[in-house]
């Protein structure tokens, strides 16, 4: 596990999949729920790195998660950021690639920006208070 | 167009300390800016500074990234400034990326997207960095805009959407002529850092400022954790000298020195203490604080050859308590010794540390030290940068002792090193002699402009009280070069050849 893929940045991502399930009408599966994840940080990212930086980024994310989940060996970032070879069986493995990707952030901006941008696309995000502990977001 | 009738121009505060009054009062509202210079000098910094110093939610700032530094990577550093405020960012400060429009359709990319983020935010102020990475030719060639109708049409759109820009860019001097960009800037701000020797000194040109008037030349500035810091390189120079309504002197805490200067050093005059190593000069300056101390006046030294906690407890084996003012703000002690100082720095510093304390006195120990802790390139104009340096604080009503240390020679008494002694009001002169075979101490006050004092030549010893001055060495001539002879031998040499004339 990376300094900052922590119990919490895993936590916080199983909450936004579950929101993202919640949120989702229709119900949608484990799988669509990682791509509505990803695609809703995918405006803000983009916005602060650029197309090519918000695909570089969630690129690292997914070899990162590849490390600790072969099952997501068939997943990868299309040109437009999106996701790709998506496989029901990996799908739980999703959380994963969430939470790599917003320790990712954590280490380039911060704890204290990172959940900023995340309170941004997820304003009513149920126990938004998630705190990172200082030993972990280094 | 009489003062009625002609538009105001509204300026914004930087938030760089020193740059609003080289920029004569600030920002320009709605001008068009371009902020230049080479990699590393402080040009984001400088953007950033001025947006979280202005950016509200309901007037944001846009910052635009374009090619340069992404804007994560952006946000990685600068929020280790203290300037930056997290809770500003994406409401009140907003970065946006640009690289994608540019690449896949040009300026006029650019400029649609800058202009649908401009109209949907209303922002206040209105960054693009880097500038220069947009006009690359590469990147616009065989695109359907020029860079001259680019430029005209963002300084029109932003003008017009009432925005203040910056367009940061790292050009280089040889690109000022003929450059369009340079023509339809309002503003030309020019960042440079120089190398001399191993310093590396920081300066900055307002080259062009449309509608006000700013401070002419080179100006230093500092990067530190808070944030870019301006000195104006007239800073101090504006203003007149206080006058006082009646000359109050100031004692030095040895009474017979006191009487020596007709009563002690008159308030909000420069006084130089002149002398070789060990001759007591740093003592003096001591005693002069600790008497201020005591009558209520708080102090400050600039020290430069030893630390602040080394300086009070060299006070202490004197008897002398500076702790307990330092502990309790009344005495302030700058210890400053980065080797690329700069004097307004310096002086900026002093300013500041008055407005804290609300200082009556000065110390600077010593001016060697101070010489030496200044950049290269700063050491050649020392002589005028102390007169302005003096100038300033002397206008602040502030008394000022100085010590210098002077080469001791046997032939002569020299004043000075740097012939500074015009900058001064008084100076007292401390210096070895050789008396029946023994190294001893005399002391003189040499000048003081404002009235009378004593001529007399004083032996003075230093002992665990302090200096303590004992009486006119009345039997020696030539005591003043060191090497004094008895009168009488004098009288006899005299006599001897009265007789054999």
């Amino acid at each position: 596990m990376r300094s900052s893929d922590t119990p919490t940045t895993r936590e916080l991502a199983q909450r936004l999949l579950v929101n993202e399930e919640v949120e989702a009408n229709p119900v949608v599966s484990d799988m669509q729920s990682v791509c509505r994840v990803c695609d809703r940080l995918r405006r803000p990212l983009t916005t602060l790195a650029g197309a090519a930086g918000f695909r570089s980024l969630l690129s690292r994310a997914l070899t990162l998660a590849k490390q600790e989940s072969p099952a997501l060996g068939a997943w990868e970032v299309k040109p437009d950021g999106s996701l790709d070879g998506l496989n029901g069986e990996a799908a739980q493995s999703g959380v994963v690639l969430i939470a790599q990707l917003i320790g990712l952030m954590i280490t380039f901006i911060g704890e204290s920006l990172t959940m900023r941008l995340v309170h941004d696309v997820w304003v009513d995000l149920p126990g938004s208070e998630v705190s990172f502990g200082r030993n972990e977001s280094k | 167009m009489n003062e009625q009738t002609k538009v105001k121009i509204n300026q914004l505060p930087t938030g760089v300390p020193g740059l609003d009054e080289i920029l004569g009062g600030g920002l320009p509202e709605f001008s068009f800016n371009i902020i230049a210079g080479a990699p590393g000098c402080g040009k984001t910094t400088l953007a950033h500074q001025m947006i979280f110093a202005n950016a509200t939610v309901e007037r944001p700032a846009l910052y635009f990234t374009v090619l340069g530094e992404p804007a994560l990577k952006m946000l990685r550093y600068q929020q280790q400034f203290s300037f930056f405020d997290a809770a500003k960012l994406n409401n009140a400060v907003r970065f946006v990326n640009l690289s994608q429009d540019l690449i896949e359709r040009g300026l006029q990319g650019v400029l649609d997207e800058i202009s649908k983020r401009v109209e949907a935010a209303n922002p206040s102020i209105v960054v693009v960095d880097s500038f220069r990475t947009v006009l690359r030719s590469e990147l616009h060639e065989g695109k359907d805009m020029a860079v001259q109708t680019f430029v005209q049409q963002l300084a029109l759109l932003l003008t017009s959407w009432e925005a203040t820009t910056f367009l940061i860019g790292e050009y280089s001097e040889s690109e000022l002529r003929d450059n369009p960009v340079f023509t339809v800037a309002d503003g030309l701000l020019w960042l440079f850092q120089q190398v001399d020797r191993n310093s590396v000194v920081r300066k900055m040109q307002i080259m062009k400022l449309r509608g006000q008037a700013s401070v002419p030349g080179l100006h230093t500035f500092r990067i530190t954790e808070a944030g870019l810091q301006a000195f104006s390189r007239t800073l101090g120079l504006v203003g007149q000298r206080k006058t006082f309504d009646r000359v109050k002197y100031l004692s030095m805490g040895i009474p017979t020195l006191d009487e020596m200067m007709g009563g002690g050093v008159p308030e909000g005059d420069s006084l130089l203490i002149a002398g070789s190593s060990g001759t007591g000069k740093s003592l003096m300056a001591t005693q002069f604080l600790a008497a201020g101390i005591r009558a209520g006046e708080p102090g400050i030294a600039a020290v430069f050859e030893e630390r602040p906690n080394e300086y009070t407890a060299r006070a202490s084996e004197f008897g002398l308590d500076l702790q307990t003012p330092l502990a309790d703000g009344k005495l302030e002690v700058i210890y400053l010794r980065p080797l690329d100082l700069s004097v307004d720095e310096m002086m900026q510093e002093i300013l500041d540390a008055v407005k804290r304390t609300g200082a009556k006195r000065l110390v600077i120990d010593s001016l060697a030290g101070f010489e030496m802790a200044l950049a290269p390139s700063f050491r050649t104009d020392f002589r005028e940068s102390l007169y302005r340096m003096i100038f300033a604080l002397t206008a602040v009503g502030i008394t000022i002792l100085s010590t210098l240390e002077m080469p001791e020679t046997f032939t002569e008494l020299a004043l000075s090193t740097y012939s500074i002694s015009f900058l001064t009001d008084d100076i007292i002169r401390m210096r070895y002699v050789e008396i029946d075979g023994q190294l001893s101490q005399i002391m003189m006050v040499v000048k003081m402009r404002r009235g009378a004092h004593s001529r007399e030549i004083r032996q003075y010893q230093i002992t665990t009280e302090g200096i303590v001055i004992g009486e006119r060495l009345k039997n020696y001539v030539d005591l003043i070069t060191g090497i004094p002879q008895p009168i009488s031998v004098l009288r006899s040499e005299e006599l001897l050849l009265n007789r054999k004339v």
